[in-house]
């Protein structure tokens, strides 16, 4: 791989030292700061000579042999940062670090304040293992530029990835003493604690740090992360404290997610001033949220964000995000379709599908039939069915089937053949034509794996309390559904395990154990052989674990595995069973 | 967390006796079908590590069990019993019946190849020489034995000042420094809370158990485990306690602790004054004398935590052994896989310069000056030395997550270290070599 353009040569590669050194995130952070130092190459480069543009492309094209010439050349001539970072990159790709050193020898002693030259020499040791020169040229670099931070901080950081802390350590004391404040070797001083384990004193120090560069929020999460449960609480409250940091909060909010508290992440950032640079750190944590979809966060931050800074981009994602999250009634006042304007065309495609699908998820069938009649004429092709779909759901969840079955029919035949016309005629216990509708779906959602999984197990071409429980469902009355699920059971005793495994389902979703735990043990007595048997005494064994009742939790993982070997779910309870006995670490 | 592992331990004990009380009960009256079960451990083996556990508990349970080296990776061969498929099955353990008429094809076949049948006798008594408050999956050989279901105690210097270890037969030791200089981890975490809390409680035990300072009590330590295995203990050793254990041995009477663990400094000629007749499988090798380096000698060929003198990790391959003339060593290198990937540890090989005359090289890396697996006999017990820390974790570090072994199931390298723990239950026969 070829190093950047701008960037420092490539290492050879340093190893983490194994038991030394635990602060993982001290690469990253410390080549980011290089490459700070490094003045950006597309802007030099149009300053450079034609015979360094030469040896730059020479470079690019593997020749590094050609091009060291010409580096060494323009280093004599009219040395510049991109001419000794082509030639220390050059020199690396083939192994002769060690020839840049009397080249750049010279070349300090005509520029001895240039930062970017010491860094160089100091790294050409630290790749060729020569830890006392490399200690020389720290010196020397102290030497030329006594009240310059930087000596210590590069030097201090290069002996943290060599796995000598204590000597970074007392580097970065010295540095306190010769500059009289340790104010611009925060960033050391936060990493060297990291490493050392030392954790609160990492924290304390990456939080002045983040004070004055909150960009290296990321660098401090990537160091504090391997922190232990112990001391996360300490953390928190040093990364948390009043007055709140943007800084400091990203950071927070990082360790937060990576320590599996994606809520808490959330809680962290939710307390930033309203202004506009806090609107980005929301609009970022919401975006992330979304594609996790973890879309309650993402309403909240998204929204937050809008409340700052509207835009129409940002005020579409906080509708869809609302829109997920089960909040449809936000999406009127998030991306109003006013905000449009005159421009039809941009409302139809992406304002109308979201108020569309929140008047369907609020059930008001009448409002969304208008606002589809308005924009008809705009809609692309393709969008009829949807809309037609959505139409159809409005009208369900109104409970005004006939209605649902009319939006579907007008919308042409495609939308009357579609899955949206299957699931109404299984609403309607219509079985025959639910089935020959639905068998071609390419729908991969749950809600129709569970449909189809039943579906396909109950035999007959007619069944209305099916239907009503599937409608229940998708009229988001959970009770109601659960109930009429078990009441198929007596109907339709071939799918029993499928319906009582759809309702105990339900029930968990609703954080009714006992309701669930109750179906989970009719499944396992009664049927026995299902394949959803498996399923019900997995989980049933969970709900267990949960309570505290370890004992049951292990009986029921035992008679699983025993009862099924062949089950897809052995792993799982297998993995349970370890969990609960202690014989693998927890997480 | 201590309430974490207090919990943890006690449900592992639970699970372990009930185990072998379930296995005592199921199994009572004399096994009178000849029906057996193979249990294979080469590639059809679907959870290896649980399979030793599976032997474990069978042998405790006093059934018969056999060991059939080099035959299908070194398959275990046990009675058809209801406890022992039940336990199989739980644990997705592969396993196949075998009739008399198959087993005694299986016995012809092994008569004429190199392999041979070891009957497993006695379950040992196991003790992981630990402090009582470390985390269980500290250790390498703790995570297998927790894993595999298998009993062991924690003895810590207390237990072994008070003569314990005598109620054992096999004693692990992983990553303790018997020179009492804590692995040199002052030079990178002299300011961290666990090392200050660490420095504190080991100085404390020194005090009350009589020792002026850490390094005294840890050459005491050193000397009954050397004594442990004169006297007939079997000694499986990883990481840095080999090394160390053997410098506390070899400089029982001399100065080799730095000025930080002892108030003196090392004895300048302390190389010179090491009795290497004492120790079990170095000789001649040079003490690390500077504070500023972290190594303790010229033992370990990988030198991990020395920066200019760390060594790449490569693969090691085990040596195979005539199963019939050399069961011992056949059994310690049992395995589905010839060459593992190495790992690092505080000390991860051992330089063949240093190894004694006689120690069995049981694996090593090609064309490298050190060796990776080493086995040997002293007094009337024996000694196994594994460098490195984690076989699945080559580049552990403080502060690394646990290796959760449900992810390693058939771990080449955990092997080894079960293949140590099994094969002191082996019936004992004359050599023939």
């Amino acid at each position: 791989m070829r190093p950047p353009r701008s960037g420092p040569a490539p290492r050879e590669r340093l190893i983490v030292g194994v038991f030394t050194i635990a602060a993982l995130g001290i690469g990253t952070p410390a080549m980011a700061v290089a490459q700070a130092a490094a003045p950006p190459a597309a802007q030099d480069s149009q300053q450079e000579s034609p015979d360094v543009t030469r040896a730059i492309e020479l470079e690019n094209a593997g020749k590094f042999r050609d091009a060291i010439p010409l580096y060494r050349q323009a280093m004599r001539t009219n040395p510049t940062p991109i001419v000794v970072l082509g030639l220390e990159r050059s020199y690396a790709e083939l192994g002769m670090t060690d020839s840049l050193l009397a080249p750049l020898d010279s070349l300090l002693t005509r520029f001895p304040k240039e930062p970017l030259y010491h860094v160089v020499h100091l790294r050409s040791f630290q790749i060729l293992r020569r830890y006392d020169a490399m200690r020389a040229a720290f010196e020397r670099w102290v030497h030329d530029d006594p009240r310059n931070a930087s000596p210590y901080g590069t030097y201090a950081r290069m002996l943290i990835e060599i796995g000598q802390p204590a000597t970074a350590d007392s580097i970065i004391e010295r540095g306190r003493i010769a500059l009289g404040t340790a104010r611009d070797l925060q960033y050391e001083t936060a990493q060297l604690r990291a490493a050392m384990g030392d954790w609160e004193a990492s924290a304390r120090a990456w939080r002045q740090t983040l004070a004055n560069d909150a960009g290296l929020a990321s660098a401090a999460s990537y160091a504090l992360a391997p922190a232990p449960a112990t001391v996360r609480p300490t953390l928190r409250t040093i990364l948390g404290a009043a007055p709140p940091d943007r800084g400091a909060r990203r950071a927070l909010a990082e360790l937060e997610i990576t320590w599996g508290q994606p809520q808490a992440a959330w809680e962290a950032l939710r307390v930033l001033p309203a202004d506009t640079a806090s609107a980005t750190v929301w609009e970022e944590f919401g975006d992330r949220a979304m594609s996790e979809e973890r879309y309650g966060l993402a309403r909240d931050a998204l929204t937050a964000a809008v409340r700052v800074r509207r835009t129409p981009a940002l005020d579409l994602k906080a509708a869809a995000a609302a829109l997920r999250a089960g909040s449809p009634a936000e999406v009127m006042t998030l991306a109003p379709m006013s905000e449009a304007g005159t421009d039809q065309a941009t409302a139809a495609r992406d304002y109308l599908p979201l108020h569309v699908g929140a008047l369907a998820a609020l059930g008001r069938g009448a409002d969304a039939e208008r606002l589809v009649a308005k924009y008809d004429k705009y809609l692309a092709p393709g969008q009829h069915e949807r809309m037609a779909r959505l139409l159809a759901s409005a009208w369900v969840r109104a409970g005004d089937l006939q209605r649902a079955r009319t939006a579907l029919v007008a919308a042409g035949a495609d939308a009357d053949s579609s899955d949206a016309a299957g699931l109404l005629a299984l609403y309607e216990g219509r079985l025959d034509v639910a089935r020959r509708l639905l068998r071609g779906s390419q729908d991969q959602s749950a809600e129709m794996a569970l449909v189809m999984g039943i579906v396909s197990r109950v035999r007959g071409d007619s069944a209305p309390q099916l239907g009503a429980a599937f409608l229940a469902l998708a009229r988001g009355d959970s009770t109601a559904a659960a109930q009429k699920f078990v009441d198929a059971v007596a109907q339709n005793p071939e799918a029993a395990s499928a319906l009582l495994i759809a309702a105990a389902r339900i029930h968990a979703a609703r954080n009714d154990a006992p309701g669930a735990i109750a179906l989970w043990r009719r499944i396992v007595s009664e049927q026995g052989e299902a394949p959803e048997a498996a399923e019900a005494e997995l989980e049933w064994a969970r709900a267990l674990r949960r309570s505290g009742d370890t004992q049951g939790a292990a009986a029921h993982l035992e008679h699983l595995i025993l009862s099924a070997p062949q089950s897809a779910l052995l792993p799982q309870a297998r993995r349970e069973l370890e969990l609960l006995r202690g014989t693998v670490p927890p997480g | 967390m201590i309430e974490v592992v207090k919990r943890y331990r006690t449900a592992v004990r639970a699970a372990g006796a009930a185990l072998v009380a379930a296995l005592a009960i199921a199994l009572a009256p004399p096994m009178l079908s000849a029906q057996r079960m193979l249990i294979p451990m080469d590639d059809g083996q679907t959870n290896h590590l649980k399979a030793y556990g599976l032997t474990y508990g069978a042998i405790k349970a006093g059934l018969q069990a056999e060991w059939l080296l080099n035959y299908r990776g070194g398959a275990f061969l046990l009675p058809d019993a209801p406890e022992l498929r039940r336990r199989a099955a739980l644990d997705g353990i592969s396993l196949e019946p075998v009739s008399d008429g198959q087993l005694a094809a299986i016995r012809r076949e092994m008569a004429g190849a190199n392999m041979e049948s070891v009957p497993l006798e006695k379950a040992p008594k196991v003790a992981v020489y630990s402090p009582p408050d470390a985390q269980p999956w500290d250790d390498a050989v703790t995570l297998a034995l927790k894993y595999a279901g298998i009993e062991f105690t924690r003895v810590y210097d207390p237990e072994v000042e008070h003569g314990d270890l005598s109620k054992y037969d096999w004693l692990h030791l992983h990553h303790e420094d018997f020179t009492g200089q804590y692995n040199k981890f002052q030079l990178g975490y002299r300011d961290a809370p666990w090392f200050r809390e660490l420095v504190a409680k080991n100085q404390a035990t020194a005090r009350q158990l009589g020792y002026t300072n850490v390094p005294a009590l840890k050459k005491d330590v050193a000397e009954k485990i050397r004594q442990f295995v004169e006297r007939g203990g079997f000694l499986f050793a990883m990481c840095g306690a080999t090394e160390t254990l053997e410098l506390a041995i070899a400089g029982h009477d001399v100065d080799i602790a730095g000025e930080f663990a002892d108030g003196t400094p090392i004895d300048p000629n302390a190389d010179a004054k090491m009795n290497w007749k004492r120790s079990f499988a170095f000789k001649d090798a040079h003490l690390e004398k500077s504070p500023f380096i972290n190594s303790m000698s010229d033992i370990d060929g990988h030198q991990v935590n020395v920066a200019g003198r760390r060594q790449p990790l490569g693969t090691f391959t085990l040596f195979n052994f005539s199963a019939k003339f050399d069961p011992v060593p056949s059994m310690l290198v049992q395995d589905h896989r010839a060459v593992l990937n190495d790992f690092y540890g505080v000390t991860t090989s051992f330089n063949k310069a240093t190894l004694k005359n006689g120690v069995v090289i049981l694996a090593t890396e090609e064309g490298a000056p050190w060796t990776k697996y080493v086995h040997g006999d002293y007094g009337k017990g024996t000694w196994t030395y594994l460098g490195g820390h984690d076989p699945e974790d080559p580049q552990h570090a403080i502060g690394n997550p646990p290796t959760d072994l449900s992810l390693h199931k058939s771990s080449p390298g955990y092997r080894l270290i079960l293949n140590n723990v099994l094969f002191p239950a082996a019936k004992k026969k004359p050599l023939k070599t």
